[in-house]
């Protein structure tokens, strides 16, 4: 279980995230939405432990987040940010051993392997298995580091953006893979997205933010409406029905 | 994957037996074999320096390729940001405020030993500040870096200047170690400081393969980055006061040989980049050292080639990275 009690994170004067609370049910897509400089990423920050809050606390599994050990969190929830250049040469199965870490510590186990190989299987990297990273396309990229967290097989997998700079082929693709993430491999997904409609049509709950505060919480259908959107966004929008789904357009 | 390990693997012995051979050619080169005491003479005179260059290759080709890793970044050494520098004003600082005749500064061992307790405290301290301001940008931190190296050496030079000049006298020879003066009192007391270091750092050594990926995902994989890396930068230190003391600064050394090091391995496995440095260190001071002694006759120091070499390939780097 996750709970997020009161963060405050402040940098110098400026309030970025402004007492957010609120519990992220298991099992589920949840997307966090909200106009540039909302805080989104810094509370996915938080939740992550990769930044320290000012005041309050993120309660996973009825402890407090920073009074875990690093290595048994790594084994229960896993990160993945914008900014990931490796200055190494690494390859694809390379990256992906890293996933398995803080399971083996470096000496991969006939286990560890296997699980290697699935992960590499269902990001359907085996052909690309031995490229070097630094030569494989961004879709290819973030393809590889989806791998790797699946191979750290955590129950909560973080994405920090995960669709910035793919195209729509790719990111449409990446955003089915996390759906399979939550539905096959029982995964609590935790997304920051710029696109509306891809949390609106694959995720089970969107957080909205405004000015480091969360504007509302709820379901898809109870966020995508006309009046909660145009108030979070301070655009028009009109919300179409499609596959069953709430979308919208905005202008 | 693990073709790639054993090809390394054939590397490395390769560039092992190199360096076996260069340092027989050193030992035996223009020996006078038929008359014993001028055999013992030349050994006498050798062995401790050979010694000493292994050491010092291994303690610079270690910490380069430790601190490329930490910053992230190949085409920053230690030495580049001034560590060498701050060693040498350490050093004549002690010496400038004890005096020359206190027995901090005459016995060596002693001396070395506080000189490194300084230089621990001091460096880590002042880089892992610039570290954190500059959120490891490393433009800014090699900037930074370079002022402070000429702002270390200015002081130092000012000490030096109006030092008394018998004290200055005894402090030149400690002072500028180089390859023809090597310092060889302190061979017994580095050796056994590099092995505790190894020793005292073995796990976060394991942990430098992790830490390439970069911070988030390092403490994504449950490193205690910050700490790892504190004790990482402490190693590093002490592994440049250690060449430093016995050779003199050599600026370029640790940028070439961490960088040949990682052109021919291609691998993020610390294990192997750092001996392959190492190595390539051996080969570089030894091979060099020989060249330096039997065709130039000594009249051009090895630090001179190294350093108009170095400087060549680090502009190269530096024109290579632009363009990726």
């Amino acid at each position: 279980m996750m709970k997020i009690n009161n963060l405050i994170k402040k940098y110098g004067e400026k309030t970025v995230v402004n007492d957010v609370s609120f519990e992220i049910p298991k099992g589920k897509v949840i997307s966090m939405i909200g106009p540039n400089g909302a805080g989104k990423s810094t509370v996915m920050g938080m939740i992550s432990r990769l930044i320290e809050p000012n005041t309050g606390h993120v309660e996973f599994h009825g402890q407090k987040l920073h009074h875990w050990k690093s290595k048994e969190l790594s084994k229960k929830l896993a990160i993945l940010t914008q900014s990931n250049n490796i200055q190494m040469k690494l390859t694809v199965r390379e990256l992906v051993t890293f996933g398995r870490f803080p399971y083996c510590g470096g000496r991969t186990t006939k286990e560890d392997e296997q699980i290697i190989d699935k992960a590499i299987a269902y990001m359907e990297l085996n052909e690309f298995e031995n490229r070097f990273i630094d030569e494989l396309s961004g879709g290819q990229r973030q393809r590889a580091y989806i791998a790797m967290v699946i191979a750290q097989d955590t129950e909560y997998v973080l994405l920090d953006e995960p669709t910035n700079n793919l195209d729509i082929y790719h990111a449409t693709n990446l955003m089915k893979t996390v759906r399979k993430l939550c539905d096959e491999l029982g995964k609590t997904v935790i997304l920051v997205l710029h696109e509306i409609n891809y949390a609106a049509f694959y995720s089970d709950y969107i957080c909205a933010f405004v000015n480091g505060k969360i504007a509302k919480f709820g379901t898809v259908e109870e966020i995508m409406t006309k009046e909660t959107l145009s108030d979070i966004y301070k655009v028009d929008f009109e919300i179409m029905n499609i596959h069953g789904k709430p979308l919208s357009i905005y202008y | 994957m693990n073709k790639a390990i054993y090809a390394n693997r054939k590397k490395l012995l390769g560039l092992f037996i190199l360096v076996l051979i260069a340092s027989a050619l050193y030992m035996l080169v223009e020996v006078n074999f038929a008359n014993e005491k001028l055999f013992n003479y030349a050994m006498k005179i050798r062995t401790p320096k050979l010694i000493v260059m292994l050491i010092a290759a291994f303690a610079i080709g270690g910490a380069s390729i430790v601190f490329q890793s930490i910053i992230n970044n190949t085409i920053v050494t230690p030495c580049l940001l001034g560590m060498n520098s701050l060693y040498s004003l350490i050093h004549t600082s002690v010496v400038f405020f004890v005096g020359s005749g206190s027995i901090l500064a005459v016995n060596a061992n002693l001396s070395f030993i506080v000189d490194l307790l300084l230089m621990g405290v001091i460096a880590t301290i002042i880089y892992s500040y610039l570290f954190k301001k500059t959120n490891h940008n490393v433009l800014y931190v090699l900037l930074i870096g370079t002022v402070l190296t000429s702002f270390f050496t200015s002081i130092q030079t000012t000490l030096t200047r109006v030092m008394d000049p018998n004290e200055y006298d005894t402090l030149l020879s400690s002072l500028v170690a180089s390859f023809n003066n090597i310092n060889s009192e302190i061979i017994m007391f580095s050796l056994i400081l590099l092995a505790a270091l190894i020793f005292w750092l073995r796990k976060d050594l394991a942990l430098l393969d992790v830490i390439t990926l970069g911070k988030h995902q390092a403490i994504n994989l449950g490193v205690d980055y910050d700490r790892c890396i504190r004790r990482l930068l402490l190693g590093v230190t002490l592994c440049i006061a250690i060449a430093t003391a016995m050779v003199g600064p050599i600026s370029f050394l640790g940028l070439i040989i961490a960088n040949l090091s990682r052109q021919l391995l291609k691998t993020y496995r610390h294990s192997q980049l750092i001996l392959g440095s190492t190595f390539f260190g051996m080969i570089v001071l030894v091979g060099g050292q020989m060249i330096v002694e039997h065709i130039f006759t000594y009249s051009v120091p090895i630090s001179v080639f190294i350093t108009v070499s170095g400087g060549l390939y680090f502009l190269y780097l530096l024109l290579k990275s632009r363009r990726a």
